[in-house]
């Protein structure tokens, strides 16, 4: 019951920030959504086991990215006469044709199951905590290579975010 | 032992003897002038005839068994080689063959004087000389077919000697090209033959010709005699010979008259065995000879080029030799064949004596009472006029006569025949008589002050074929078959008509002559005392008939006019609608189609490409289920 | 005797949690193909990105191995600095226009 009532809340939460993300007109209120379904995200992840990376969730999605969006947002995309939807030409034939295939593609999955919900492989019995300590032996070990990698992907990423947003004209009329 | 082997070997000098000169006088055009031209040529042909006749003699002597060589086998299976065979039928050609060349090279060393192309001429007269003594001497289908290719090719040269002349040139390509029908057929005969006997050898073939089906024998015989019928003039490939009239008088004299256009005949004899196996081969021979007969007779009476009306006399008289393969009576047909190559070829020197005097007049219109000025030549071509109207003692009237009796003799369907050949020989010294009578007889008043006797390396010629006119006849009479004695081993298997016995055989010959004598006496009356002038010819309202009559002979019915619009004109037409449908629209079209079609495919497919993101979000988004779907689709085993 | 109901145990099995990142990712991928902003065309992008994590760490615990969630790890770490890039080019693309719609930057059009 409890564990129903865990999956459950957060995950209305999830599906209800997201439609707010894709429908709201104004963009702030879009932001707002995304933060709503990433805190719930992480409470998932911590049903599912994963506490440190619930933790990490917390704290670099719904902190340090989405004070990010909010900044470019007062930037440049306050735009509120803006539509939310606008067509292209063509483009909701398009639309609606792939969505008609993903249904169809559902119903298919659904039918040729017999509307079970089994999975291919099974599920293990033991359960896996998800401690800094077992996500670290794995990390430093068998990932270490990987991770390096990221190191250098962080910082050539600042650097290029910098490089991109300078603005010679303004830095130059103010020396 | 001896004697044998000087025989198989010598016979084939004469027929590489000519070829030998031909090449010799070809690499040496620019060294010899006229004089040392005519030296070569005229030994050369001399010694042709000389070993010819040694080799006919020593084959008389050895009883005409056939003699034959083979040069060299070129595939075994099915039997193919080169070969040359001398019996009775190829001793008599080679002997005619030499023995004219000789004659009329003398003829043409006077005629052809002054002629810018003089040493072509020669050249292109032995290799002919050479071609036909191939066709001749073959002991097989395939070096006959050889020197059945290389006399069109001769001829087509030598009709179109004088090239920078647009007819002359025309007329050749017509000939060559009319020939070439011919030879499809004969083409699609020797197809047919290898594929039955499997060897072309005419002694396998002709001797084993009693158990092949017949409708095989029928279809061998009817494709042979396409290219018979184009080779020697038959109705309907008739009309290159008289436009063939453009080349050089003596070439005509040899080619068209004598010796070309009687391969067909004398390839016919040859597979007399096996044609006498065909019923329907026969009739259509006889039917056929005998629509060209009176087809050229017809049309003879009123032309008025001198050389025109001895070319369609020679189709006339070739439908005779036709009509007598047709009714099986083959030494007739050689017989004949033999006669005519003397007196045609004397009437055709004697119209070129007269052509060559008269400064290349060809209009008999314009001639008239040359007999003053120009008497051997009159005198001798008098005697050829009487030969081919059948005028007994002289050679025509032997041959014709037997022709005329052994169609006689079929009986049956044959009794027409007979009156209608009876009515072309009628027609024939008609034509004739007229044809003398307007050159040498009446005066139209025309000035003919310069005119004199022919050279005397002309007259020579003349003097000899008269001579030859007279006395050959008497080779084959009833009462001497020499000419049958000849031909009895070559036509050992062949059933040949025999002539009716006794008192039928007299009265045919008195009716032969009789049909002779009106048609001379008529041209008489009308060419030369003019008697339709002195008579008025409204009270029997014959005017408007004899315009007609006139009017079509000179234009030979208007096959030609009918043939040109027909064939010639129908085929441009079509070859212009192939080329503007077929090719521009069909080929062209789809060639231009699949570009332009490339184009708008291109077009249509380059609207996807908008640049926009939100549309490349779709694509994406498609092609992903795209892929889920196709993941869906195969199976998958758990492990 | 107390008649109980039965009461049905719903148990929430690893299916669940999958068809709810699947769920997710179809509204961002839905999201990207409708809006015009560009700034929300990247949110919609991190939906889909959130969704995958999510099956990441479900995945994990299905199998009883760590190594789902240290790849989810590097995800978050890849998202992160592809925002900070994406935001920069938005920015210095769309600093000299006064709309923030993708429907103008049709350069590569064909």
């Amino acid at each position: 019951m409890v564990e129903a009532l865990l999956f459950f809340a957060p995950a209305s939460l999830i599906i209800i920030g997201a439609l707010i993300v894709i429908f709201a007109r104004n963009p702030v209120h879009n932001a707002m959504g995304l933060v709503m379904t990433l805190v719930s995200l992480a409470i998932i992840y911590i049903t599912l086991n994963a506490t440190f990376v619930a933790m990490v969730q917390m704290l670099v999605y719904a902190g340090a990215v989405m004070t990010l969006f909010l900044f470019v947002i007062m930037m440049i995309g306050v735009d509120k006469k803006e539509q939310s939807t606008d067509s292209i030409k063509g483009q909701t034939f398009l639309v609606s044709g792939v969505f008609l295939i993903l249904i169809s593609l559902l119903a298919y999955v659904a039918i040729s199951s017999d509307f079970k919900w089994d999975l291919w492989f099974p599920p293990v019995e033991y359960d896996t905590e998800g401690t800094p300590q077992l996500i670290a032996g794995v990390l430093f070990t068998e990932w270490i290579f990987p991770f390096e990698i990221i190191s250098i992907l962080l910082i050539v990423a600042t650097a290029a975010a910098i490089a991109l947003a300078y603005d010679t004209k303004k830095r130059n009329s103010n020396a | 032992m001896c004697h044998e082997v000087k025989l198989e070997f010598i016979f084939l000098l004469p027929i590489f003897l000519p070829l030998l000169t031909s090449i010799f006088l070809f690499l040496n055009k620019k060294l010899f002038n006229e004089l040392v031209t005519n030296f070569f040529t005229l030994n050369g042909s001399l010694l042709s005839f000389a070993i010819a006749s040694y080799s006919f003699i020593a084959l008389a002597l050895n009883k005409f068994k056939a003699v034959n060589i083979e040069l060299f086998q070129w595939i075994s299976n099915p039997d193919i080689s080169i070969g040359f065979t001398l019996d009775g039928l190829s001793g008599i050609m080679l002997v005619l063959v030499t023995g004219l060349s000789f004659v009329i090279q003398l003829f043409s060393t006077s005629y052809m004087e002054k002629d810018d192309n003089h040493s072509n001429y020669f050249v292109y007269f032995n290799f002919f000389v050479f071609s036909m003594l191939l066709l001749v001497m073959s002991s097989n289908f395939l070096v006959m077919f050889f020197g059945w290719e290389l006399v069109g090719l001769s001829s087509y040269l030598l009709i179109s000697f004088w090239s920078k002349k647009t007819e002359a040139a025309k007329a050749g390509n017509k000939a060559f090209v009319i020939n070439r029908v011919g030879d499809f057929g004969f083409l699609i005969g020797l197809m047919i033959i290898l594929d039955t006997f499997n060897t072309f050898d005419f002694y396998e073939i002709l001797h084993n010709s009693t158990g092949v089906n017949e409708n095989t024998i029928t279809a061998i015989s009817l494709f042979l005699l396409l290219g018979a019928f184009g080779k020697s003039a038959q109705f309907p490939l008739f009309s290159w010979l008289p436009d063939a009239m453009e080349g050089p008088t003596p070439a005509s004299a040899l080619i068209h008259a004598a010796t070309m256009v009687t391969a067909g005949v004398f390839m016919l004899v040859r597979i007399s065995p096996l044609l006498q196996h065909s019923k329907l081969a026969s009739l259509l021979i006889i039917v056929f000879g005998l629509i060209t007969a009176l087809l050229a007779a017809f049309s003879a009476i009123n032309q008025y080029d001198i050389k025109k009306v001895l070319a369609y006399s020679t189709i006339s008289q070739l439908g005779f030799m036709f009509i007598a393969i047709g009714a099986g009576a083959y030494v007739a047909a050689i017989f004949h064949l033999v006669t005519h190559a003397f007196f045609k070829a004397l009437l055709f020197l004697g119209a070129g004596a007269v052509i060559h005097s008269m400064h290349h007049e060809q209009d008999i219109r314009k001639m008239g009472g040359l007999r003053k000025k120009m008497p051997v030549t009159a005198a001798m071509m008098g005697i050829g006029t009487l030969a081919i109207s059948g005028i007994p003692p002289l050679a025509g009237f032997w041959s014709k006569d037997e022709i005329l009796a052994s169609v006689f003799a079929n009986g049956g369907i044959y009794y027409i025949f007979w009156a209608l050949t009876l009515g072309a020989a009628f027609l024939t010294a008609f034509y004739m008589g007229r044809h003398w009578l307007l050159i040498f007889e009446k005066d139209n008043g025309f000035d003919h002050s310069d005119v004199s006797e022919a050279p005397k390396a002309m007259t020579r010629p003349l003097l000899l074929l008269g001579i030859f006119s007279v006395f050959i006849g008497f080779i084959n009479t009833p009462f001497f078959h020499g000419l049958e004695k000849v031909l009895h081993v070559t036509l050992e298997n062949v059933e040949v008509t025999h002539l009716p016995e006794g008192i039928t055989l007299v009265v045919l010959a008195v009716l032969s002559i009789g049909a002779g004598f009106t048609g001379l006496i008529i041209a008489f009356l009308l060419f030369g005392i003019e008697l339709h002038k002195r008579i008025d010819l409204q009270k029997f309202k014959l005017e408007y008939p004899i315009n007609l009559i006139k009017d079509l002979s000179l234009n030979v019915l208007y096959l030609n006019k009918f043939g040109n619009l027909f064939f010639v004109s129908g085929m441009k037409n079509l070859s212009r609608k192939v080329a503007v449908v077929v090719d521009g629209m069909l080929i062209d079209g789809s060639v231009n189609f699949v570009s332009t079609a490339f184009n708008k495919t291109s077009k249509i497919t380059s609207t996807t490409q908008t640049g926009m993101v939100r549309n490349y979000v779709v694509y994406f988004g498609l092609f992903l289920l795209l892929l889920i779907a196709l993941f869906l689709a195969t199976p998958m085993v758990p492990r | 005797m107390t008649q109980r109901k039965e009461i049905v145990m719903l148990e929430v099995t690893t299916d669940w949690y999958l068809t709810l990142a699947a769920m997710l990712f179809s509204i961002g991928f839905l999201g990207m193909m409708i809006r015009k902003n560009a700034l929300i065309m990247f949110m919609c992008i991190e939906l889909m990105l959130n969704a995958v994590n999510l099956t990441f760490i479900s995945a994990s615990k299905h199998f009883g191995q760590i190594d789902g969630q240290v790849f989810v790890f590097f995800v978050l770490v890849v998202a992160a600095a592809e925002v900070v890039v994406g935001l920069a080019i938005i920015v210095s693309i769309f600093r000299k226009q006064s709309s923030a719609s993708v429907d103008v930057l049709n350069v590569s059009r064909g």
